[in-house]
């Protein structure tokens, strides 16, 4: 699914002043969804889409050291600044959705887009 | 929905608070924020989470909500089972990622837009 | 520098394929079809010619230079069969796109149906246009990744007249609760052992084995020292700091097991995964502490294949 569909699905708009179209037709190849920066690293999939409530510069952080796609922020919330000074550094667009948690999961989930697994696809490459 | 059928559906599995399963579940709330849940979950809501601290108790408590489900095959702490028990809260368990799980309870209809 | 781009560009067009670049909601029109449709056809889909199909199978092509050419003739009624091309040629999917390119440069030819090989089912339909476009595509891609390849330094270890040889890098991580600076050291490895050419995935482990080490630096010491060092086939990372020590080092490892405060748990943090993970991530791994003394971690990763073997007997010792 590219992500500027899962934007739709999620109704979100850009969270940052950079431009994001450039990524609009990247491929979001799963999801997570979590509020909890460990668990968010306990996860393996590159290419995904991370939804967080949480806005602060550490969710940049893990969201770079994983390779996710792109961030969604949740029920309205809107990133710190040196969150979104660290996100447009690293080229990682950021949204947010007016949506609660659960009803964004929802809503992908019914658009068939998988959850992340936990374990890389194939450990060695 | 009632919780049973729920548990039945997804395959979940109860820790605690097996007396009240027959409540009446009205939608769902996921969020690891425990401030987060204060300020929004809504009463009867089910609550998926991977927080395992015994204050998870307190909040669903207070909030009445019709219980908790932690994902990844996360199992709670031992002084928040005690608390589950004392307070009569399901407390239910699931191997699934939070946003499997959660796409699998919307499908059944739980929704999580309350008018 | 140009020589090796012109490379690099020839590189991708033999790299990719027919079906890569083709267009595959193809337009077509049988032989039966009025040439006087013709225009609608091909101005509503804004395409200058399309395949003529019957029954699943190519019968023909037919472009825009027939209809003027039947313009001119004063528009006899007729049908599509009357004025196509038959013999037509033909790509398939499966080819590369330079045969391709060759083929429509060769013949003049605007566009090529594409065929799934074996049969006479058209599956798609290229243009010149289509070739440039997959082109650009595949090379914006490719230069994302030429970017970390471009300093790439793989070659390092090779070039180097030792028995052993390795480079180490040190991180300072400051203490304290300083949230919003925590996080570097691991960014900055993760940088630096993508220039040095280590897989996407080994890379990551260690990324992630950092960065839990320099939370719990953060969070609860006064600052320690992250150094990793990196070898042929392995990463080792040492963490150390002067207190205040871990109590009880097997229920710190303890997968939700945290001493964290709230405002802690509020940022995301303190849910007890930090050395579970770390240990997730190592091949092995070696935890030391001493109450009122410091800290010691140790974490080895393997850099090629040999992990799957190694890690069920990763250890934690106090």
């Amino acid at each position: 699914m590219k992500l500027k569909d899962v934007c739709k699905i999620l109704e979100a708009e850009s969270a940052w002043e950079a431009d994001w179209t450039p990524s609009a037709t990247r491929e979001v190849t799963s999801c997570q969804a979590s509020d909890l920066i460990s668990d968010i690293l306990s996860f393996r999939g590159p290419d995904s889409l991370l939804l967080t409530g949480l806005t602060n510069v550490q969710v940049i952080r893990v969201a770079e050291l994983l390779d996710f796609v792109a961030i969604c922020f949740v029920r309205g919330k809107r990133p710190e600044p040196e969150a979104v000074k660290l996100a447009e550094d690293k080229d990682i667009p950021l949204f947010a959705t007016p949506l609660l948690m659960y009803e964004a999961c929802g809503r992908l989930y019914a658009a068939r887009l998988p959850a992340g697994t936990k374990k890389e696809a194939s450990p060695i490459a | 929905m009632k919780l049973s059928e729920i548990m039945q559906r997804l395959q979940l599995e109860v820790r605690a608070g097996g007396g009240s399963l027959s409540h009446e579940v009205n939608g769902g709330y996921a969020s690891d924020l425990l401030s987060d849940v204060i300020a929004n979950a809504q009463e009867g809501d089910l609550w998926v989470t991977l927080q395992t601290h015994q204050n998870i108790i307190a909040v669903a408590s207070m909030k009445e909500l019709a219980g908790i489900v932690l994902v990844n095959a996360r199992e709670p702490e031992v002084d928040t089972l005690e608390k589950a028990k004392e307070e009569n809260v399901p407390l239910l368990v699931s191997p699934l990622p939070a946003f499997e799980l959660i796409g699998r309870l919307h499908k059944l209809g739980l929704s999580g837009i309350r008018a | 520098m140009p020589e090796l781009e012109i490379t690099k560009i020839q590189e991708l067009i033999y790299e990719l394929r027919v079906g890569d670049v083709m267009h595959k909601d193809v337009v077509t029109v049988m032989p039966s079809t009025p040439v006087s449709k013709l225009r609608e056809v091909l101005r509503d889909n804004r395409i200058s010619g399309t395949p003529v199909v019957e029954n699943g199978r190519l019968v023909g092509i037919i472009s825009v230079e027939d209809f003027i050419k039947w313009l001119g003739e004063g528009s006899p009624g007729c049908a599509v069969a009357d004025r196509m091309t038959r013999n037509v040629i033909a790509v398939c999917a499966d080819e590369p796109l330079i045969q391709a390119v060759n083929k429509l440069e060769r013949l003049g030819f605007g566009r090529l149906p594409v065929l799934k090989r074996g049969t006479e089912e058209v599956v798609g339909i290229l243009t010149k246009g289509d070739s440039i476009a997959g082109l650009l595509k595949k090379l914006d891609v490719d230069y994302r990744q030429a970017e970390t390849r471009h300093a790439r330094s793989s070659h390092i270890f090779e070039d180097i007249v030792a028995d052993r040889s390795s480079l180490i890098f040190e991180y300072d991580v400051a203490g304290g609760g300083d949230v919003e600076r925590a996080g570097a050291s691991a960014s900055g490895l993760k940088t630096s052992l993508m220039r040095l050419g280590i897989n996407p995935q080994t890379v990551r482990r260690a990324a992630i084995a950092t960065y839990e080490a320099e939370m719990n630096l953060m969070f609860f010491t006064n600052g320690g020292l992250i150094t990793a060092i990196i070898e042929s086939n392995s990463i080792r990372l040492e963490v150390t700091d002067d207190g205040p020590g871990i109590e009880n080092v097997d229920q710190a490892m303890r997968p939700g097991f945290s001493t964290a405060p709230d405002w802690v748990r509020e940022l995301g943090f303190g849910a007890g995964m930090g050395l579970h993970n770390i240990k997730t991530c190592a091949d092995r791994m070696r935890l030391d502490s001493t109450v009122g003394v410091g800290t010691h971690l140790e974490v080895e990763i393997l850099v090629g294949g040999k992990r799957e073997v190694i890690r069920d007997h990763a250890t934690v010792t106090a």
